[in-house]
This record gives structure tokens, sequence and C-alpha cells, in this order.
């Protein structure tokens, strides 16, 4: 049997259940696919193709104008509120994301815990998300009541800004000035804090308190260790949240750039600003993964080490055996040649 | 299994459904083929469609909709109110649901994306246009300095000065001529600024308009400089140094506390007592710099004069130079049938009608005239942003007269004021190409009004980098909209033109 034959695994022949069962599975993610191309891909691309050029939408025709980066020096130079905004978001969206990824678990570990009504505060927590999006937010925003009134914004400001730089004390002033949208913002990370929280196995507490453990212990040794993925993804989730939403003053010009109808800009400007968007979003996105990416904890570091060393051992001892064979075959043909004799036992070497 | 089937037979069925759904979003152009039978009038005599898009009042335009449809039965007309020209437009056009015919506020954004057609075929052969007020056609009003017609004013309020008539008799003060200079005007409003530390102190000055947009128009004898739009424009480049002195003057006034405090602000809190009160609200301002809109919308309605002990009449904005006759600054709406329009002709006459046609403005007046009928907000339509005639024509003048004050004491004010508002001239943004942009892009951006409301910069400063400026935004406007990647109808002189203006700038 040649050695190809050897590697090739064994056909066998799908079974006309399993094939229904294939066809089905797709069927439930074509709709997801059909999704992904039509309103992801497609217009990813099309907005790439886009910001090369300025582009005027008449009744009659598109006209597409090649201007080639032009959209992005007519951002940057003639555009300052554009690169301002950028810095401000930038600045924004890394200081609230820990916010309120912190303020989610805290919320999640007391709703986790033995308290009355427990599916009632769940519900409160959960309400803004469905109720408080799109013009309900921008209205209860507009009338104020996203900031608290007794807190004194401009104080936190003005002593931020003695030791900080501008964009991040007003960064963290508007952190003050929105502290209830936090709130509103945390419903979804709660609810996945809440599903990773009731995965941790009891018997690890137990375990932790048997041995001593206070709670202050088992929440950094067996809590935060094990609810580590969904930290990250929380993190992701708020920064994709906060990028994205009514609120966002980028989002608003983008917008306002692709439905204006002045000269420079149109669609064309306005993907522009978007893939730049898109690069710092993702920029952040990819801080969060660096600062919060999964670790292999010390267990996990030791058996990939036993593996590596278990298969080191095998590779020693494969070649021990190619070695000696290899030998064993030189002796035969040395034999064979009469170059070399094996001792007989009659004393003469 | 069967289930998991068909709920997923279900969903892929429900995506594709509302994929072909947004695909087929790009619906037929309204209206039937042009190539059918035309009537004696010219117009045609298949039944078509038309949709008119619009800023004013819903209920006055549906009833002049009914009015058009019944002078053209086989005519439909579609109106719609806009909600933002530059976001409903230009979806609309992305989407293949272009209005035939639309009036707007900002003609930049027309004019860069080719919104509106070349009707002057229509405009020149139209007998009434020889009926509408001489500035339409002298200064092109609708042609943006070329040579043919891409639209017409569809809506028209002049600025206004308003007095008090009490707050006068109060300050013992004399009412000044009707025919004013602007030097008049200055000084009633110092004259009537009193602060005798007893009461509420008199003001000279309440504004909406600020005097330097006023002035603009007002600043110099048409001999030295004929201006025809907005920052000494005349036609060719504009002049700031004349809006300087305006915007100076203004801000001098202010400065020196000859201006009222503006609604929901700290400083009105402490004049009236109320941080939401109206200074025209008060009865202590002389004179208002007001949008004519003010005397019909809340001035002239019932029982609001009373309330406040207010005597309002209206004086025509004052020029530097004592002259009979001059420009007025005004809102214009410039409306124009759409390059998509597969009837333009009939587009055009619903154009004109819903705009400066005396039988639109006949039907308008009926409307007006009757208090019944009244508008979603229950507001009878007169009260709702009613515009002023841009014909001539004294049959419907007569009309329009009737529904303003006609006693004794007032009616010599306001038909001195309707003599003097003949000359309308449009702010930039509806008739200047490139003054949006000259405004969003340097004007607003620097923050001149501030600067020198603050005290902290001289407006004579900036006049010289400004005009600078808004010649090369206008040149540039010019070369993008009408040049060869346009609507392609400048000359070639004309190119060189606008060309070296552009090179030249910042050079």
């Amino acid at each position: 049997m040649s050695k190809e034959k050897k590697l090739k695994k064994p056909k066998i022949k799908q079974g006309r259940l399993e094939a229904r069962e294939a066809r089905v599975g797709y069927l439930f993610v074509l709709p997801w696919i059909i999704g992904v191309l039509a309103f992801l891909i497609y217009p990813l691309g099309q907005s790439f193709y886009y910001m090369w050029y300025n582009i005027r939408i008449t009744p009659l025709q598109t006209k597409f104008i090649w201007v080639g980066t032009g959209n992005f020096t007519q951002i940057w130079l003639e555009n300052p509120e554009f690169p301002k905004q950028l810095v401000t978001y930038i600045w924004q969206t890394i200081v609230e994301v820990p916010v309120i990824v912190v303020f989610a678990l805290i919320i999640a570990m007391m709703l986790n815990g033995k308290i009355k009504c427990k599916a009632f505060f769940r519900l409160i927590f959960f309400l803004p998300v469905i109720i408080v999006s799109g013009p309900v937010m921008n209205m209860l925003v507009s009338e104020g009541a996203s900031s608290i009134p007794a807190m004194n914004t401009q104080a936190v400001v003005n002593a931020m800004d003695s030791f900080l730089p501008y964009s991040v004390a007003t960064s963290i002033g508007e952190l003050f000035s929105n502290m209830i949208m936090i709130l509103w913002y945390s419903g979804v990370q709660i609810l996945i804090f809440l599903s990773a929280l009731q995965k941790v196995d009891p018997s690890l507490y137990e375990a932790a308190k048997m041995d001593g453990g206070s709670g202050w212990e088992c929440f950094w040794k067996i809590t935060l260790p094990t609810i580590k993925n969904f930290i990250l993804l929380n993190a992701v989730y708020t920064v994709i949240f906060l990028s994205g939403n009514e609120q966002n003053e980028l989002i608003n010009m983008i917008e306002s750039a692709m439905f204006s109808g002045t000269k420079e800009k149109g669609y064309g400007y306005a993907s522009a600003m978007a893939w730049m968007y898109a690069v710092i979003v993702t920029l952040i996105v990819l801080l969060f993964f660096l600062l919060l990416g999964s670790k292999k904890d010390v267990y996990d570091r030791m058996v990939i080490k036993r593996r590596r060393a278990l298969k080191k051992e095998e590779r020693l001892v494969k070649r021990i055996e190619r070695r000696g064979e290899r030998n064993v075959r030189k002796l035969e043909r040395a034999r064979k040649s009469h170059k070399y004799k094996t001792y007989d036992g009659n004393g003469d070497y | 299994m069967k289930k998991k089937q068909i709920v997923a037979a279900i969903l892929a069925a429900v995506m594709t459904l509302s994929l072909t759904a947004c695909g087929g979003s790009k619906t037929a152009k309204s209206g039937s083929d042009n190539s059918g039978a035309a009537g004696a009038d010219g117009t045609t005599t298949d039944e078509i469609t038309l949709t008119y898009w619009h800023y004013e009042d819903e209920t006055t335009i549906g009833l002049l909709a009914e009015a058009f449809m019944k002078k053209y039965p086989n005519i439909t007309v579609e109106c719609k109110q806009i909600s933002d020209m530059s976001t409903d437009l230009s979806a609309a056009a992305a989407a293949g649901t272009f209005p035939d015919v639309f009036s707007g506020t900002d003609s930049d954004t027309a004019l860069a994306n080719e919104y509106w057609a070349d009707i002057t075929e229509y405009v020149e052969k139209d007998p009434d246009m020889g009926k509408m007020m001489p500035t339409i056609k002298e200064y092109g009003i609708g042609k943006f300095d070329t040579d043919r017609w891409w639209g017409l004013p569809t809506w028209y309020q002049p600025s206004a000065v308003f007095i008090d008539r009490n707050v006068i008799e109060k300050l013992n003060l004399e009412m000044p001529r009707t025919d004013w200079t602007w030097d008049e005007m200055i000084q009633l409003i110092k004259d009537a600024t009193v602060d005798d530390r007893t009461g509420m102190k008199y003001y000279g000055l309440g504004y909406y308009n600020r005097l330097d947009s006023l002035y603009g128009i007002a600043a110099c004898s048409t001999a030295e400089r004929a201006i025809k739009g907005e920052f000494g424009f005349d036609g060719n480049d504009f002049d700031l140094s004349y809006w300087a002195i305006g915007e100076q003057q203004f801000s001098d006034l202010k400065l020196a506390g000859y201006v009222a405090p503006q609604q929901n602000t700290q400083a009105m809190e402490d004049w009236s007592g109320d941080w939401g009160t109206w200074f025209g609200a008060t009865g202590h301002v002389a004179v208002f710099s007001e949008g004519f809109w003010s005397y019909q919308n809340l001035w002239a309605t019932e029982g609001y004069q009373d309330t406040y002990g207010l005597d309002i009449v209206p004086y025509v904005t004052p020029n530097v130079v004592d002259e009979k006759e001059h420009n007025v600054i005004a809102n214009m709406y410039i409306g124009g049938v759409s390059s998509s329009c597969e009837h333009p002709y009939e587009a055009y006459l619903l154009l004109k009608f819903m705009g400066i046609g005396t039988d639109g403005w006949n039907a308008r007046m009926d409307i007006y005239e009757d208090n019944s009928i009244t508008n979603a907000s229950g507001v009878a339509l007169q009260h709702s942003n009613m515009p002023v005639p841009m014909t001539l024509d004294e049959g419907v003048w007569a009309r329009y007269k009737a529904l303003f004050p006609s006693d004794e004491d007032h009616k010599k004010y306001w038909d001195d004021y309707f003599s003097s508002i003949t000359r309308p001239v449009p702010y930039g943004w509806y008739s200047i190409a490139g003054y949006w942009n000259f405004c969003d892009q340097y004007f607003n951006k620097i923050g001149i009004h501030d600067l020198v409301d603050n005290g902290t910069a001289k407006s004579a400063d900036y006049a010289e980098e400004a005009t600078e400026q808004a010649n090369y935004y206008h040149a540039e406007a010019m070369l993008s909209y009408f040049g060869p990647t346009g609507y392609d109808v400048l000359s070639d002189e004309e190119i060189a033109r606008y060309e070296a203006v552009t090179s030249s700038f910042g050079q």
C-alpha cells in the first residue's frame, strides 16, 4: 500500500437522513447569509467604492466623479469638526466602556444574589433597552433626563482640566453629566453577565468556602476568571453600541453628510468619513481585545507544556528507533560484502 | 424535523420577500408619457399626475392644488411638505421618486445636483411675467447669473421694521416719516432706549433679523453700486465692506445697551422677570427688526396687541440714501420644475400657480379671506405664514390689503409699507450660487458675529478676507453648477472669468 493511500480517509457515503439534516441546516442559516451578503458585504463594498468618488445623484442619473483621496483631504482640511469629534469619541469610548461594563457586572451580581422580586428587578434594568431607543432616547436626552441635575459636572471638568488634556477632561465630564445614560446602556450587558454568573459551578464556591475563602476572594479567584471571556464580549458589545447609536455625534455627522446636497458632500464624502470611523472603531475593539483577551491560566499552561514534552519524547523515541534501524541495515550491508564479520566465538577477532 | 423545515422555509421566504420589496422601491415616474395630445392652450389632454413638494402650510397648498385641478381637470396634483430639503430630495432622487415641481429654501442643493430643469422657454414666452415685481426679471431671480431660467420665486415675505406706537407715545417721541432713512432709524433706536431706574427699561431695538442683514441691501445708492444680493453682491462679485459697516453698527448698538435681550436668556429674565418672554410681547421695545410673519402670525391675531398693550405698525427697511424707491431684503423660496419631469410645461404652470401667478394668487385670496378655514393646528390660514403677492395685479393687491388694518390711524402705514416692498431682493441662500457653502465653510465657522458682538474684533478687519472668500466660493460654485461638469451653459469667457477668480484665490 502506497503512502498516499495510507493517508486518505475512507470515504463514507452520506445517509439520506444526514443529507436532509444538512439541507435544513443550510436553510436555517440562509436568511443570515442573505442578510450578511445584502446588508453587510454588499454595502461595505459599495461604500468602499464610493469613497473615491464625488457622487451627485441628480433626478436623471447618478454622476460619479473620480476624486481619489480628495474626499479624505476635504474632510481633514475643510471639516475641522470631524477630527475634533473623532478625538472626543475615542476618549469617551475608552472612558465609558469600562464604566458601563463594571456597572453591568455589579448589577448582574446583585441580581444574581438571593433577593426578593428578582425577576422584577431584572425587568427594570432591561426595560431601557426596549423603551429608550431611537426618537424616545433623543427626546429624553434633549429634556435633560440623562443627567443628574444636582451633579456639578463643570466642577469635575475644571478639576480634571488642571492636570489632564482638555479633550480627556471633557470626556470624563461628559461621563458624569450623562450618568443616567450609562445605566440605560447597561441592559444587555447585565443579561450577558447574569447568564455567565449562573454558569459558574456552585461547587467551586462551596469548596472555597470550606477552605476559608471570603466572598472577596471568591470573586477574584473564581467568579472573575470564570466570566473573563464574557467581560471581553461585553466590552466589544459596548464599543459597538456606543459607536453606532443615535446619540453618537459622528454617526449624525456621517448621516447628514450623506444627505447633504452641497457639491463636496454626498455619498462619497460620507463613505470616506464612515471608513475612517470604522478603522478607528476596529482599533478600539482591538485595544480592548489586547487588554481583556483570553490569556490561558496556569493549569492550561501546564497541560500544554506537558503535551509538548510528551510530543518531544515521542519524537526522540522515533528518532532513536530510526537510527537503530539504519545501523542494522548498515551492518547487514557490511556483513554481506564481507567487510565486516561478526564475532563467531572462536577467539579470533 | 418537519417543524424545523417549515420554520426555516418561512424565514428564508420572509427574507427573500423583504429583499425583493427593497429592490422594488424604484417606482415608475408619475404622469403619463409626454407624447400625448395637447389642448388649445398647449397643455396635455392626457390624464397626468404631478407631484409638488413645498415648505408652506399643508392646508393652504392642499386647497391651492384643488383649485389648480379644478382649472386643469385632467391633471392630478399630489403635494408633500418638505421637512428637510437636502435629506428629502436626495433620498427621492436616489429612490427614483423625485417630485415634478418643488419649492426650496437652499438653491445650492438644487443646483449642485441638477434638480432643476431649464424653464427659459416657458418663462420668456409667459405674458404673466410682465406683471411681476420688477426685480424678479431685472435681477433674474431664479437665473443665478446665467442667461437661463432655472427657477422662479414661489413664496415671498419682505423683511420689515415694525414700530410700537404706544412706546413712542409713552416716551414722548415723534413717529418718524414712513420713507425714513437708515440714520433716522438708528437715531430712533437710541432715543427710544430709556432706563430711568424706576421700572422696566425701554429698549430701542428688538431683533430677529440682525441689522447687518438689512444693511447689505440698503448700504448705498444704486449709482454707487448696483447691489442685487446680500454682502454687497452685484451679480459679479461681493463687497463685504458694506456688510462690515452694518455689522459694526449693530454690534455697537448691542454693546451700548440699545438692543433688547433675546428670549430664553438670563438677560431676558433679569429684564422681564421671565426667561421665556419674547421682547415683542413686553410693550417696552420701540423698533423691531422682524420677519413679516411676526405680524401675521402673532401681532395680528385676535386680542394679542390689546393683551400686551402694543400698537404695531410696519415701516419699510430704510436705505442709507434718501431714495424713494429702493430694494428690500426678502425671504423668497425658489421653486423649479425637476429635470426628470415628463410634463415640464404642465409642471411650469403648476409652479407658477403655486407661486407668482395671478390666477394662483386669486385662489390664495379666496383661501385667506375665509377665516373659517383653518389648518391642522386650528389657525386661520392668513395667520399661518401667509406670503406677500409677487404679482402687481391690482385686483389681487386690493384683496390682499383688505386683510390688514384699514382704520384711518393705521391704513397709511400699511399703504406706504406695501408700496415700498415691490423691489424684493432675496437673501443669498435663495439666489446666489455658492452662498451656502461660503457661509457653511467660512463665514459661520469663524464666528464673526460673536467676535464683533463681544467687542473682541472689528468687522472691518474681516471685510477684505471675507470678500475674497465669498468671491472664491461663488466662482467655484458657478463653475461646478453651470460649467462642463454641471448644466454646461457657461460661455468660454464666463468660464475663464470664474477660473481666474478660483486660481487667484489664496495667492
